[in-house]
């Protein structure tokens, strides 16, 4: 007993149980970041892959039996007493069941696109060659039989066969084709839409606040007057010129109709213009797979959100975040670094700049929120409408800057992390060898010429480490931003080709806030929920590369202006 | 410790065999007039009175904290940094008062330079460090910074080693050549007196030899004032001696005197390494 109660008092005098925890709290961190990771990728990833199709025979006890084409989504284990409490009549002799959710799709047919069902109760399974995945603009996926394909109404190949027989598949080419054609003329009406039109309300707005404009300062002279109409007029003509061609393009991407058999026999007939995507999984080779999921992704990265955010892409979202990043980074650095030089470097050291600086610590521990509160009362409200009045007095009353905007966003979040960047500069300040700083004052140089010269560059590393704290907290953050210009679905980038490129007044899209949004804002929430956790990734990624890059130039620096101690 | 004594005579035995200096027929560089320094409360020097001879090299010996390196501060102001100092008397650069009200310090540095203890080269290239004096003075003409910068390296006899990397980061020479190339830094805004605030005690014996020639060739051409703590290094280079303790000016002569035939007790003792 005493023997034993030595060696363990050594054992904690050896420092080994030290070790131990230290490298315990380290492998327990490690486990939950990878795990955290992990999951969001797997989660997120797996969306993108096509899926097999099922079909089935599916009857509950005493209940009729129906046809079931789904893809399976996942499956849980669930004791039979509580399938039995929901009504479900389960012999006794069972314990526990597997339950797995099935995307039907078909969501206009059936009213509802998932269903739960019990593994145990499905037969006859097969996974049938000729069944095929429709991804549409709206209602979600098809899943079903081809049977014909028309053009104006008549059949231009249709099939009676639910096997891969040469007529089957003579009616999927011909329908693969019109996709591909409906396609093409769908990107057509994309371009005027968004580009050409876009352009042209851009132009017919201007020339509204242009008048308006003229009409308050009392210049609007009749000359004036005609001037703008003649403008107007020639947009006009220009309008209605591309409505005619929209016209004549909607008629011809409507020509083509498809005739689709579903899970329950009935057919049914859909224009082949909402088809995004269709393809038969089931006959598809791993390889092929392949090359579908990453067109799926990449579609993912650069397309534009459908159907309320649940579908689609996430372009604009990635696309506002870094953009508001970068701003905010332009905005915080100088100003974070102007700060920290005079609380460092001019300021009398007494005890109210040790107060600013107390006050700037705790700054940042301030909840996000309030700085988005702050920002909606100070920044937009306070100054937002104080510059409509003084700038924009033509567009009131609908605001140009009294309302949330890219720029507004990016200053709030300046703000909530210019205290890290305060904080590391005057870091960075404090490491500078005083013996370089008296070199150059040596030499004949002024302070400010010794600072700018030879101490800011020094201490650029330092200033590196808090831009790089600075943007891994701004582009995390959500909260403040719902309150200053993100929006669920914004119609335009924030930088497009129009005069004056960057609309800092505009609303903007946000991964964080897609991520609530499309999680738990969105209709359809099992269909959405593997994109919160591909969109969740992407954010990562996203916040990485954004870091990555800070810290590549910080390095870059730091080996410039490596330190004096020898 | 008496062979410290003989060993110092003989160096300076050595290199005196010039004929003897006299204070009194040197042009006065500058003047120091009842130094008073204070940092705070504590009085680091106290009334100090004597010249700096032009283009003549004066040496500061003394124990630590004796107020040797306070005063050399004292002659480019650099003093001024330091929270709480102050002074009271004069000193002058060929008569003009360098504390007196209206001084352009940078000004003053210019024509000031001084070089510190331990080597300090800014993070740029060899190039942009000799450079650096010139281009503060708003010279940036290409021709003219690379004549200076080479007579600059070449007075701090630098220029045969670094003229293959001037482009290169001054960070990445030895010890040695870095304290040479400040003072090809400092002499290349053309100063007329250069501080040297121990400049080799940082530096190995063959690097400290270079710094000594070194001292020799540039005071034909700069007023050098020179602390060191190493006496030997005060005999071998300089022609006058200042013996500093406790913030007083001791004993102040030429080196050769100063060292063979001290006429106070104090500076024999400290001479003599009988305390320290």
């Amino acid at each position: 007993m005493k023997m034993k109660k030595k060696s363990v008092s050594e054992w904690v005098k050896s420092g080994d149980p030290w070790v131990w925890l230290n490298a315990g709290a380290v492998a327990i961190s490690v486990i939950m970041v990878v795990g955290l990771l992990l999951l969001i990728a797997v989660r997120g990833l797996g969306h993108f892959w096509p899926a097999d199709v099922v079909e089935s025979h599916y009857a509950l006890p005493g209940e009729p039996e129906y046809n079931l084409v789904a893809e399976r989504v996942e499956s849980v284990e669930v004791p039979a007493a509580q399938l039995r409490e929901a009504g479900i009549a389960i012999p006794d002799n069972h314990q526990l069941m597997q339950r797995t959710l099935m995307k039907t799709g078909n969501r206009d047919v059936y009213g509802s696109d998932f269903r739960w069902v019990i593994d145990e109760y499905l037969t006859e399974t097969k996974r049938p060659e000729m069944m095929f995945t429709a991804e549409r603009r709206e209602w979600g996926n098809l899943y079903g039989y081809l049977k014909a394909v028309k053009e104006d109404g008549t059949i231009v190949s249709e099939t009676a066969d639910l096997e891969p027989t040469d007529s089957a598949l003579a009616t999927w080419n011909a329908f693969e084709k019109s996709i591909e054609r409906a396609a093409r003329i769908f990107d057509e009406i994309h371009v005027i839409e968004k580009k050409d039109i876009g352009k042209i309300n851009y132009a017919l707005e201007r020339i509204r606040l242009e008048q308006r404009r003229l009409e308050l300062e009392g210049k609007l002279t009749p000359a004036a007057e005609a001037d703008l109409a003649a403008e107007r007029s020639q947009y006009d003509e220009e309008y209605k010129g591309l409505q005619q061609s929209l016209i004549d393009l909607y008629a011809q991407i409507n020509r083509d109709t498809f005739i689709v058999q579903v899970m329950d026999g009935t057919e049914h007939e859909m224009p082949v213009a909402k088809i995004v995507h269709a393809f038969r999984p089931n006959a598809m080779s791993v390889g092929q797979k392949m090359g579908f999921y990453f067109t799926k992704v990449w579609e993912f990265l650069s397309d534009e959100p459908r159907e309320a955010n649940t579908e689609g892409g996430v372009f604009p979202a990635i696309f506002g975040t870094v953009m508001m990043v970068l701003l905010m980074t332009v905005l915080v650095t100088p100003f974070g670094v102007v700060a920290a030089v005079y609380l460092r470097e001019y300021a009398a050291q007494g005890w109210v700049t040790r107060t600013i600086r107390i006050a700037v610590n705790n700054l940042a521990g301030v909840p996000s929120i309030v700085y988005g509160v702050f920002g909606l009362g100070f920044f937009i409200y306070f100054l937002g409408s104080g510059i409509d009045q003084a700038f924009f007095p033509e567009a009131l009353p609908s605001p140009t800057f009294g309302t949330g905007g890219l720029m507004w966003a990016s200053i709030t979040l300046a703000l909530l992390t210019v205290p890290v960047v305060i904080v590391a500069t005057e870091e960075g300040l404090s490491r500078i060898p005083r013996n370089v700083r008296e070199g150059s004052l040596a030499l004949g140089a002024t302070k400010f010429e010794t600072l700018w010269r030879v101490v800011l560059p020094m201490a650029s590393p330092a200033i590196m480490t808090g831009v790089i704290l600075a943007v891994a907290r701004a582009a995390g953050e959500v909260a403040p931003l719902m309150l200053v210009g993100v929006v669920k679905l914004a119609p335009s980038l924030p930088l497009d080709g129009n005069y004056p490129y960057i609309h800092l007044d505009q609303k903007f899209m946000h991964l964080g806030f897609h991520i609530y949004d499309v999680g738990f804002q969105s209709p359809n929430v099992e269909a959405a929920r593997p994109l919160v956790y591909a969109t969740a990734l992407l954010l990562v990624i996203v916040i990485a590369l954004l870091n990555l890059s800070a810290v590549t130039i910080r390095n870059h620096l730091r080996e410039k202006y490596k330190s004096l101690e020898m | 410790m008496s062979d410290v004594k003989t060993h110092s005579i003989d160096i300076s035995a050595m290199q005196r065999s010039q004929q003897a200096l006299r204070i009194e027929d040197e042009t006065v560089c500058l003047s120091v007039n009842d130094l008073h320094l204070y940092y705070g409360e504590k009085e680091a020097l106290k009334g100090v009175n004597m010249i700096i001879p032009e283009k003549k090299v004066t040496a500061f010996i003394g124990p630590s904290g004796c107020g040797k390196s306070t005063l050399l501060r004292c002659f480019n102001r650099m003093n001024d940094l330091v929270d709480g100092c102050r002074i009271t008397g004069e000193i002058n650069l060929r008569d003009q008062n360098i504390y007196a009200k209206g001084t352009d310090v940078a000004e003053l540095r210019r024509r000031v330079g001084m070089v510190f203890q331990k080597p300090n080269p800014f993070p740029k290239s060899i190039y942009e460090n000799v450079a650096y004096g010139l281009r503060i003075q708003g010279i940036n003409k290409k021709r003219l910074l690379d004549e200076t910068v080479e007579w600059a390296l070449r007075s701090a006899a630098l220029w045969d080693e670094v003229k293959d990397r001037l482009h290169e980061s001054a960070l990445g020479m030895s010890g040695g050549q870095q304290q040479r190339l400040v003072i090809a830094r400092t002499v290349a805004v053309k100063p007329e007196v250069l501080l040297l605030d121990e400049p080799a005690s940082a530096l190995d014996p063959i690097s400290t030899l270079k710094i000594e020639e070194l001292i020799h060739e540039l005071k034909n051409e700069f007023t050098i004032a020179i602390v060191t703590h190493n006496m030997q290094q005060a005999a071998r280079v300089s022609d006058y001696t200042a013996f500093m303790y406790m913030g007083d000016l001791v004993e102040f002569g030429d080196t050769n005197t100063l060292f063979t035939n001290p006429s106070k007790q104090q500076t024999e003792d400290y001479i003599t390494g009988r305390y320290g």
